[in-house]
């Protein structure tokens, strides 16, 4: 359930209807049970259309750049081991209501994930050609500040160079 | 604009005719097993769920997830 609602929110971040991910339950003697949830399901995500074009969701080309970034920031070690403590924390707690999980994968992993998706995405975007501030947090859904804040350690590492607000990726790094 | 037209007739049966592609991650003893007794007895259910059998509900990573909607999946369902 922490890693469902993790993936929910990282992909709300990354402007995909979180709706389109369900968790459901259903034993193996509720075969009626089963039928009814996929009949629902299927059905619910007919109304809502090919994936990026539901309401509030991005374009599909951009899904696909920040979902590939997304998959690599979810293997990232700083989100795993947010992932594992909050795990601990809610078992040390005993509290596994809905609001408790929800709240503590916004505090805890969203942020991390969010950082690490977005520095990596904008590592993709500058692959092709240097690219300024706005148009990194326009294609990213950042905020300048947050991006000013993820790109300077990589500025730092010299893996990146900027020159006033132009980013450019240093080759062979 | 007879082209037009048929674009745009060609769109609405695109968007009549929409088949979602969901995959759905079944855990092996609960929702697999619950599948295959649905099949069994005949119930009649949509055909877009692709289904892949996990050993657990709980070996599914935020990484598939993700990975099955960069792919293309319109949806994804989660049995356990």
């Amino acid at each position: 359930m922490i890693v469902t609602e993790a993936s929910r929110q990282l992909l709300e971040d990354c402007g995909v209807d979180s709706d389109r991910l369900a968790l459901e339950w259903a034993s193996a003697a509720e075969a009626p049970r089963f039928v009814e949830l996929i009949t629902g399901y299927v059905s619910k995500i007919k109304e809502k259309g090919p994936i990026g074009s539901g309401k509030g969701e991005v374009p599909l080309e951009v899904i696909e750049r920040r979902l590939a970034a997304a998959v690599k920031a979810a293997g990232a070690r700083k989100p795993r081991t947010r992932l594992g403590n909050l795990a601990k924390k809610l078992a040390k707690d005993g509290d596994y209501s809905k609001e408790a999980i929800s709240q503590g994968v916004r505090e805890k992993i969203l942020p991390a994930m969010r950082s690490e998706r977005i520095g990596l995405e904008a590592r993709m975007i500058l692959q092709e050609e240097p690219k300024d501030l706005d148009t990194l947090c326009k294609e990213t859904g950042a905020s300048a500040e947050e991006l000013e804040k993820i790109m300077a350690p990589m500025v730092k590492k010299g893996t990146v160079s900027r020159e006033n607000d132009t980013f450019s990726l240093v080759s062979g790094k | 604009m007879a082209k037009e037209n048929a674009v745009a007739k060609e769109n609405e049966m695109a968007q009549e005719g929409f088949d979602p592609k969901i995959l759905g991650f079944f855990c092996h003893w609960c929702c697999y097993a619950a599948a295959d007794s649905a099949g069994v007895s005949r119930y009649q259910y949509p055909p877009n769920v692709r289904v892949i059998r996990v050993m657990c509900t709980g070996r599914i990573d935020a990484r598939f997830v993700i990975e099955a909607f960069r792919c293309g999946a319109d949806g994804v369902f989660t049995g356990g």
